[in-house]
């Protein structure tokens, strides 16, 4: 008998934690799509009130057009700018421990520290950035202000707090390619750019397919960085989905409402894992 | 194994143990939980005023105070403990906008079904703030507190050197002084010294320091919200989206937000803002040696005539249903709001009580006289109104904002497209 309970006593502390923390809040917000509350008042059953909404939320459609905007600026730039670096930092160049560190160090400060850094480089009148721009000779940027740049602006602020999380991991990639086959190549005649697209990309494309899920999965998550920066604005440019969400539940304690957008969202994301895994599963 | 399980046991009680004594302290009968804000100078008063009737009254049941417990709000603090069922029996900072959701959730008491309410508030208050505090069903949910009018404050130094007398008073004195100041001081070619600044940000409460006071100075302090239907798409508001969208197209003011620089109005970067009171306490402990600063009426329409109303941030008092004695906590709140503990609100937290007159009653006579800078700010509190009474108050304001942001701030809306499509997505909030 004591044999039978002792295991189940061991796993309960997880299934407890399980049932709490995910499966009684993942279906209480399914349930909530279909009810009408804002936390003070007796739920109120809506029907299919709120999914009706949905498809007809202007406002929502942009929060995702725009999260597609970041995602689409954000991911080649991340995969770029790491592969890069990892492949500098991946030779015996001066100093590589320091700047291992150095570019992993934005991934281990706070997502609000950072962006009020961010927020004294793009000031229009007093920030750094403009104060180059302006010295060499260049008109000022609207980083912020402008509602054609505040979203890429965002996109390259979290692609500097990120990179350093890539650059490890493409490390990690680059050093499990076999020497070897430089070794052939060189022998070969290959020049360095053919042996990056011939042999290193080839062999690191279950790394890049890690990076792109990890980046993407990440990237509509968007939050801290509009919610401080730029409050969703300038005219709406940067209302990520995940803030426009977070609105509707903490603003106006719109909690169904808030729930069926999370769940559309949630499957937007798994559709699009899904599609990406297809895709560079078939290039691998 | 058989060790093991003891073990097991042991921990399982134990935790068991701290769980089930994690009560709550107000399960006392014999006690009054009482929170109130947790501005520093609000607790000092707070304590203040919990000791003094706990030392009159022994015999009667002891009041306990807490400021409410940090958060990102106390908005959401209160939200909190009122899903939680562990609301404190009083509450003495509530945001009158938030009162009537709370109310129609009867999760707080009317007041006016409590004994000698009705004649306490009228004598207290003028009428038009006792029906300011009348809830969609008739009712009164909380008692007028304090006040924090919003005022335009301006640096005397700037004035003089830009040989104003009087700080602006209508839209073309305002727009006039802005063109004096206005200035590319670095020679960069772009302006660097702005007539005012307000936070460019959409969020909802931002409005209460730029459209709403300007549009309650400019109607002569109209709701935006009657019978649950808008009521701002009118010349008022129209004139106030243009006013202030000539500051944003004159450069009069800037788009960026300035929020996380030194700050521009000491430093001389901007030369008026709108604020309250607590502008005085900082202003006297960060200006610059010489820096003068007055405060003046919030600028209306070219010829208004007419007091000058503006938004003056109340925040209530509230007794909750989780409350075992409403009658008692009553007692005690009409102490805290006795005349004399109003003039102690008044000295410890600078924040003025929201009563009759309080500019001409002899009794804060002293105090106004060694704290000039407050007399504006009271007799200002005679023409202060606060928010309408609806549930759906924050959303009203998105909408206002998300058109201020597209007409103010961009220009890509007119002033009446913009007030007439915040007016039209009002409205639809209202439809069930």
């Amino acid at each position: 008998m004591k044999k039978k309970v002792v295991p189940y006593l061991l796993v309960s502390p997880y299934i407890i934690h399980f049932l709490i923390f995910i499966a009684f809040p993942v279906i209480f917000s399914i349930v909530l799509t279909f009810h009408k509350w804002n936390i003070i008042s007796p739920m109120e059953y809506t029907g299919f009130a709120n999914y009706i909404r949905l498809f007809q939320d202007t406002l929502f459609l942009k929060s995702i057009i725009n999260t597609l905007i970041f995602l689409v600026i954000h991911i080649p730039l991340q995969i770029i700018v790491a592969l890069f670096l990892a492949e500098v930092l991946n030779q015996k160049i001066f100093l590589r421990g320091f700047f291992r560190a150095a570019f992993f160090l934005p991934v281990v400060v706070s997502g609000v520290v950072v962006t009020i850094l961010w927020q004294q480089l793009y000031g229009f009148d007093t920030g750094l950035l403009n104060k180059i721009l302006v010295t060499l000779g260049f008109g000022k940027v609207g980083w912020l202000i402008d509602p054609k740049i505040a979203m890429p602006s965002i996109a390259i602020m979290a692609t500097w707090k990120n990179v350093g999380l890539y650059i490890v991991l493409f490390l990690v990639g680059l050093q499990t390619v076999p020497k070897h086959y430089y070794e052939a190549a060189d022998l070969e005649g290959a020049t360095h750019w053919q042996k990056f697209f011939k042999i290193t990309l080839p062999m690191i494309n279950p790394t890049i397919f890690l990076v792109v899920i990890l980046s993407t999965v990440g990237g509509f998550s968007l939050f801290i960085e509009p919610y401080i920066l730029t409050g969703g604005g300038p005219l709406n440019s940067t209302l990520s989905a995940v803030l426009y969400i977070y609105k509707q539940a903490f603003f106006y304690y719109h909690m169904g409402y808030s729930a069926t957008l999370g769940l559309f969202f949630a499957l937007i994301i798994l559709s699009v894992v899904i599609i990406q895994k297809k895709f560079i599963e078939r290039e691998v | 194994m058989k060790k093991n399980i003891k073990y097991l046991y042991i921990i399982i009680f134990l935790l068991v143990g701290i769980l089930t004594s994690c009560g709550n302290e107000n399960d006392n009968e014999n006690k009054l939980l009482y929170w109130s804000s947790n501005n520093p100078y609000e607790i000092e008063f707070a304590k203040y005023i919990v000791n003094k009737w706990n030392k009159e009254n022994p015999d009667k049941a002891f009041i306990k105070f807490q400021p409410v417990p940090e958060g990102q709000s106390s908005e959401e603090i209160i939200l909190a403990a009122v899903v939680g069922e562990t609301t404190p029996d009083i509450y003495s900072s509530m945001w009158q906008g938030d009162v009537e959701a709370y109310a129609q959730a009867g999760v707080v008491i009317p007041f006016d079904t409590l004994d000698g309410f009705i004649d306490f508030i009228y004598e207290r208050c003028d009428s038009s703030v006792v029906d300011e505090m009348r809830s969609q069903d008739g009712h009164i949910y909380q008692i007028p507190w304090k006040i924090n009018p919003i005022m335009m404050i301006y640096n005397q130094n700037i004035f003089r050197e830009l040989g104003l007398n009087n700080p602006p008073h209508t839209y073309s004195d305002y727009l006039a002084a802005s063109e004096l100041f206005k200035k590319d001081v670095d020679g960069d070619g772009y302006v660097d010294r702005w007539f005012g600044y307000s936070e460019v940000i959409v969020t909802w409460w931002q409005r209460f320091f730029d459209f709403y006071p300007f549009y309650l100075a400019a109607s002569g302090g109209a709701p935006l919200i009657e019978n649950n239907k808008a009521v701002f798409n009118n010349e008022h508001a129209i004139g106030v989206f243009s006013f202030l969208k000539k500051l944003y197209d004159n450069e009069y003011f800037t788009r960026e937000r300035l929020s996380a620089r030194q700050d521009v109005f000491l430093s001389s970067h901007i030369a008026t803002r709108f604020t309250g009171p607590w502008e005085i306490v900082h202003a006297e402990k960060f200006k610059p040696e010489g820096f003068e600063y007055d405060f003046s009426t919030i600028p209306v329409p070219d010829g208004f005539e007419g007091p000058i109303y503006t938004y003056g941030d109340p925040k209530n008092i509230v007794i909750f249903n989780t409350c075992k004695d409403p009658q008692y906590a009553w007692e005690f709140i009409k102490f805290m709001i006795s005349k004399e503990n109003d003039l102690k609100l008044l000295e410890i937290t600078s924040q003025l009580p929201r009563r009759k007159q309080i500019d001409a009653d002899s009794l804060f006579t002293n105090y106004f006289n060694a704290n000039p800078k407050m007399i504006k700010f009271a007799k200002q509190s005679k023409y202060v109104k606060g928010t309408d009474s609806t549930p759906v108050l924050k959303e009203v304001f998105d909408l206002i904002s998300q058109e201020y942001e597209a007409c103010v701030i961009y220009g890509v809306k007119s002033p009446e497209q913009a007030i007439n499509d915040a007016a039209h997505a009002v409205n639809l909030l209202f439809i069930k």
